[in-house]
């Protein structure tokens, strides 16, 4: 097909080349999976692939991790501006980025790496990838630490650099990334799996711009975001207008505020008016918080139709430099995630009662992130458990909200097979249970949070996590019961039950049990009048006993 | 000469039972026969008969009769099995229900998680705990057991699963829980998940268990009353049932794990091209079938079909569905078939699928009251299906509505009824490219390396212009094409997969003796299994396969693994990882490579169709000439094609688009440039050209 000069490329031909951006995006994304060596990563999907336009705007995500959706862009602009001799940006060059005060947007986990895609001699694209990796140094092992008071301390920084030039690796790059991990060859290969996926979605998207022209295929891109503004836009005239506002209280005493203002065009989040950044890991990024704004404004405008940078451009963002949702070098940043979900908590929270159609109660609402690692008993090897866990969702209008999902920063991310854990790690999973503790009744009650029992088979492990709604658990509405806390509680063999909802590098030995407990999602409306056959139901489930039925729900 | 001169296949679907028999004349020349009938439920087995002796075939003329049948999958949709109870190992109860706790649907807040097939009440517990080698740690209590079963009888449970935690590794607590259950219970359906399967992951082995389970009795009841039906009906010959693994397999054994026939449907037509591939020197195929409502497409390496076990059902989008672990033929299937609808969305957007007419009200064109326009009316407009000749002349064409239909779909676009027409065809081959992308370029194949086959009834619409795009060799369109699954289904051996996972590092120095006995152990419980069904074990041929990968990776890359293991062997097979790994993701790695578990393959001939040259022409191809018209080639523009009839061109002739050939199942739209020749078992061979 030849290269159009008309001003309007033929709508068929324009719908075709953005069908391929999200089938090239999807492409990556499984090249990833399929390659990479952390379960994180392989089977929990803790990764994201993007397509950007040549300036670094969103033109198509991958599948995984809706929380990743809105990073990769950022990045690549950090990249763009910092690259800009002739010469610097090369066809084959590979760059990467861990660094929040470098567009990585999240922590030093996540690598985000980004390779420019040229045609015709000229810069068209840019694909990128972004993943969490096991360990990538730092003060303790998986990187994480509640105790950490700078970022230096969280690991090797990657301040948006260049690690592949024209096809050739940057040995010395290279060697520095591998050696300050403990966990050389899992990094190693992580890293070369982001590589493979940037470089099989570049060379797609070199052959899709030369099949249909270079000028065509800019214009497609262009028409594409256009076409998420305009689906957003749409939408956003539906909701209902006003400025919405809500304070609360968090587990650490913390209050956190937001404004969020809904016009006909523009959809206004305000988090000035919250407190000075912390000394403790538990600040975000701008760009985070950013990407929380996203991901809420795109569940409420149209949760089907693909994101991309044109979906997102009227959100407005308003932060205050030094604050806890725009915190600055050097804070450390290790919990950020908790921090973005707690945004995204709460702007739920704040516009819920007015849009309860879209809305439910509140979910466990936390990563729950776990890291769990020692020595392998069989192998000798070392091992990092690194895990989101999955928990109770809240009742909605409809119905009963689900059981033992990850949270809404997750999406098309898997929980770990205890056979595969027990392999893998060493360690034995006694049990895998539904959390039947109180929590989450109501005309239509929350979802079960699950209880699941590791028993470590070696000494000298350790434990860190960090989990939030802890002490304020999911919220309840019109009526209906808040839900139950997250928590960890800690089972040594010799000694009494601990209960934790922040630790680090807490000493295991063999035999303790370290049981990951999550919340029941928040119910929603008076319990008194929940159907009497669902009540029944519940009781024959055994999911509460008749006893507390009676008390409850009054049967 | 014996009586059985029919080998014959038969489909039993949701409206109609297909027939298409192979009949072998004197001459030893094939005849095909082909008749369809309605579906009679519950007593499927009159359909069956109904449908021969419309076709005016004797059972008793039948030597060999495949069977497929939907009765698997529809039970699981419809929802129509019987109440299963589940036991598993104690603290895992709940695994069935908390699934894996993923959301395809991820910014829809509202998502709802499938509802587990057993609910909680039915889920029992037992003590006994083995490890991931399949050490015992703890010994199976047996002793809830009868209290359970009571519990299950009160609440009128018809079957029961059973799943352990590490039963891959070990068998023994599943098969001591399955002999008691029998011994207390005799009547009642029971199946363990190793009988299906011995990989890991215990959600998605439990939820095998509990649908085949689910679905055990029903199936059942369904084959006995098929097999005694046909023996009623005069029928002597061996009836073999159709398996999503491309093979058949016996009514006994399907009787017992029916759960092996789910994806039989789109099966047999990917064993035909593979083994019509291996006929006419062509091992490297892209499989393409297109049928009303799908499209469905599976790629061929080396004459060999790809097997997997990450199946699931009800997955889409929007939901996780229900994953079952056994073998199937690797396919990627799309909502694009000739009925899918076109719609324009609120923003000018065309899409076809997956919206489909289906039989009722059909297609604008069928002139039963469809109002939308689907892919076959496109190609009606556009002078690609003849509009005189339409659906082998049975149906006369309703112009007037697909002009409303098209007009109507254009105007929402700003343009007329051709464009409209245009595009439609444009959008679903891209939607068709990009599903055969996934089978070859995503998986690391380039598609200059691969004929593309098409059949079904819309595969050789489609398929030059599909092959274009992608740069295939040539395209073939197999003879018959729209039948070319139930030829595929007479071509099929007794098959069985077997999977078991199984961790051997292979810098041990041992590995070699340990995956020798390991395979060895698994042959010999294949031909146990086979001799309890009377096949001659000396006639069951067994291949090999290896899934390796780099130690900590989780997915592996299957390499097969020819005659006895020896380490030099393994040496040898380690490199080859290497290098089929590089080849699919661009790098290779000095990490040690790590054999995660063994596939092995047992197969046992029960006879095929026989393939008869037909001596070749010299009469030119315009002897066939059935007219000229005006198609339109979308992308390639309109031009005047010679039209052909495909039942008078003969093997040896040759011929040049543009053109069409249509016979009174298929279409075969041949483009400007093409050449095209029939080669000696009448299948036609297209090179694209510049």
């Amino acid at each position: 097909m030849s290269n159009q000069s008309a001003l309007h490329i033929d709508p068929i031909t324009e719908e075709i080349i953005q069908n391929s951006l999200q089938a090239i995006a999807d492409e990556m994304f499984a090249a990833m999976r399929k390659t990479a060596m952390s379960s994180i990563i392989y089977e929990v999907l803790d990764m994201g692939t993007g397509i950007m336009d040549a300036k670094g705007e969103l033109a198509s995500s991958g599948a995984g991790i809706p929380a990743f959706v809105g990073v990769l862009d950022k990045a690549v602009k950090v990249v763009l501006d910092k690259f800009t001799a002739p010469g610097d940006i090369m066809p084959g060059d590979v760059f990467a980025t861990n660094d929040p005060y470098y567009g990585g947007v999240t922590h030093l986990n996540d690598i985000v790496v980004a390779m420019p895609v040229f045609a015709d001699g000229r810069l068209i694209a840019w694909t990128a990838n972004i993943a969490h990796n096991s360990d990538v140094g730092g003060m303790a092992p998986g990187s994480l630490s509640g105790n950490a008071t700078e970022i230096f301390q969280e690991g090797l920084r990657l301040p948006a650099i260049k690690i592949i030039a024209e096809g050739k690796p940057i040995a010395p790059v290279m060697d520095i990334i591998r050696v300050n991990s403990r966990m050389p060859d899992i990094l190693e290969g992580d890293l070369w799996a982001a590589i493979a996926s940037v470089r099989i979605g570049a060379s797609r998207l070199e052959g899709l711009a030369l099949k249909y022209g270079v000028s065509t295929f800019e214009r497609a891109v262009a028409s594409f975001m256009d076409h998420g503004e305009a689906i957003s836009k749409k939408a956003l005239a539906h909701l209902p207008k006003g400025t919405f506002t809500l304070s609360e209280e968090q587990d650490d005493g913390r209050i956190f505020n937001a404004i969020v203002t809904i016009t006909d065009t523009d959809f206004i989040v305000d988090l000035r008016n919250n407190p000075d950044q912390s000394p403790n890991p538990v600040n975000t990024s701008r760009d985070g918080v950013m990407v929380a704004a996203q991901l809420i404004f795109k569940t409420l405008t149209d949760p089907y139709s693909p994101a991309n940078g044109g979906t997102f451009r009227p959100i407005t963002l308003l932060t205050r430099e030094g604050s806890v949702f725009h915190a600055e070098e050097p804070a450390p940043i290790g919990f950020y995630y908790e921090i973005e979900l707690r945004v995204y908590d709460l702007m739920w929270r704040c516009l819920a009662p007015h849009m309860p159609d879209k809305l439910a109660a509140g979910h466990f609402g936390s990563v729950c992130g776990t890291f769990i690692g020692g020595t392998h008993p069989d192998t000798g090897r070392q091992y990092t458990i690194v895990e989101p866990q999955i928990g109770g969702w809240g009742a909605s209008m409809e119905r009963d909200g689900n059981s033992a999902m990850f949270c809404g920063f997750h999406g098309e991310t898997y929980n770990c097979p205890a056979e595969i854990n027990e392999a893998r790690n060493g360690v034995f999973v006694d049990q895998m249970a539904l959390n039947l503790e109180p929590g989450g009744e109501g005309r239509n009650t929350g979802g079960r949070g699950i209880v699941m029992d590791y028993r470590l088979r070696a000494d000298n492990g350790f434990l860190t996590a960090g989990y939030t709604r802890s002490k304020f658990p999911a919220w309840g509405v019109d009526g209906g019961q808040d839900g139950s806390p997250n928590y960890i509680e800690f089972r040594p063999k010799n000694g009494t039950p601990q209960r934790y909802a922040f630790v680090s590098g807490l000493v295991t030995n063999k035999d303790d049990v370290i049981r990951v407990v999550t919340g029941n999602g928040g119910g929603l409306g008076k319990a008194q009048e929940r159907d009497r056959a669902l009540v029944e139901r519940d009781i024959r489930n055994g999911l509460i006993t008749r006893e507390r039925a009676r008390d409850v729900y009054g049967a | 000469m014996t009586t059985a001169r029919y080998r014959a296949a038969t489909d039993v679907g949701g409206t109609f039972t297909d027939l298409v028999a192979f009949e072998t004349t004197a001459t030893g020349a094939l005849r095909v026969v082909t008749a369809k009938s309605d579906t009679t439920p519950p007593n499927f087995e009159q359909g069956v008969l109904d449908v021969l002796n419309k076709a005016g075939v004797d059972p008793h003329d039948i030597g060999f009769l495949a069977h497929g049948t939907t009765v698997v999958i529809n039970a699981l949709t419809e929802r129509k099995g019987v109440k299963v109870g589940l036991i598993t190992t104690k603290g895992f109860r709940d695994t069935l229900e908390i699934a894996r706790g993923n959301r395809p649907d991820f910014f829809n807040l509202n998502y709802v998680k499938p509802v587990p097939f057993v609910p909680r009440y039915l889920r029992a517990e037992l003590a006994g705990r083995m490890d991931y080698h399949g050490h015992e740690l703890e010994k199976l209590d047996l002793s809830a057991l009868p209290a359970i079963l009571d519990g299950f009888r009160a609440e009128g449970v018809e079957a029961i699963a059973v799943c352990f935690l590490h039963s891959y590794a070990n068998t023994a607590h599943e098969a001591a829980a399955v002999a008691e259950i029998a011994r207390l219970w005799p009547d009642v359906s029971v199946v363990a998940s190793h009988q299906i399967t011995r990989e890991w992951r215990e959600y998605e082995r439990t939820n095998t268990a509990v649908l085949s389970a689910y679905v055990q009795p029903v199936a059942a009841r369904y084959l006995g009353k098929l097999d005694a039906g046909l023996k009623d009906g005069g029928f002597e010959g061996s009836l073999f049932i159709m398996q999503s693994n491309c093979g058949v397999d016996s009514v006994e054994a399907t009787s017992r794990i029916p759960i092996t026939m789910v994806e039989s449907g789109p099966a047999s037509g990917f064993w035909g091209a593979a083994e019509l591939g291996r006929r006419i020197g062509e091992p490297n195929i892209l499989a393409l079938d297109i049928g009303g409502t799908t499209a469905k497409c599976s790629l061929i390496e080396n004459g060999q079909v790809r097997i997997m076990t990450d199946y699931w059902i009800e997955r889409d989008r929007t939901s996780a569905g229900y994953p079952i672990m056994v073998p199937v033929v690797d396919l990627v299937e799309i909502g694009n078939g000739g009925g899918s609808i076109a719609s324009v969305d609120e923003f000018g957007k065309l899409r076809v699928g997956p919206q489909s007419a289906g039989a009722v009200p059909g297609p604008a064109s069928y002139g039963r009251g469809g109002v939308k326009a689907t892919t076959t009316d496109a190609n009606l407009w556009l002078g690609r299906i003849n509009r005189d000749y339409f659906c082998g002349g049975t149906v006369k064409a309703d112009m007037k509505a697909v002009e409303t239909a098209l007009t109507a779909l254009g105007e929402k676009m700003g343009r007329g009824p051709d464009e409209a027409a245009q595009g439609i065809i444009r959008i679903a081959n891209n939607n068709m490219v990009n599903a055969l992308k996934l089978v070859s370029l995503n998986r690391g194949f380039d598609p200059r390396d691969f004929t593309l086959l098409a059949f079904g009834g819309g595969g050789a619409m489609h398929a030059v212009a599909l092959g274009h795009e992608l740069g295939v060799k040539k395209v073939v369109i197999p003879h018959a094409a729209s039948v070319f699954s139930a030829w595929g289904m007479m071509m099929s051996d007794l098959r069985r997969d077997f999977f078991v996972t199984r961790l051997v590092p292979l810098s041990s120095g041992t590995a070699a003796q340990a995956l020798e006995t390991l395979f060895e152990g698994v042959e010999d419980e294949a031909r146990a299994q086979f001799e309890t069904e009377g096949v001659d074990s000396a006639k069951v041929t067994f291949h090999r396969y290896g899934k390796f990968r780099y130690q900590n990776q989780e997915h592996t890359t299957e390499v097969p693994m020819t005659g006895a293991i020896t380490e030099a062997g393994l040496q040898a097979i380690t490199e080859a990882f290497h290098g089929i790994y590089e080849r699919e993701y661009t790098y290779r790695l000095s990490a040690p490579v790590e054999l995660v578990g063994i596939h092995v393959v047992a197969s046992a001939e029960v006879g095929k169709l026989e393939l008869v040259a037909h001596p070749l022409s010299t009469e030119p191809a315009s002897s066939a000439e059935k007219g000229k018209r005006m198609v339109d080639y979308a992308l390639e523009g309109r031009h005047e094609a010679t039209i052909y009839d495909g039942d008078r061109l003969d093997p040896g002739m040759v011929l040049s688009g543009p053109a069409i050939i249509e016979d009174s199942g298929t279409t075969v739209v041949i483009h400007p440039g093409n050449t095209v020749s029939m080669d000696a078992y009448r299948n036609l061979h297209i090179t694209l050209g510049a």
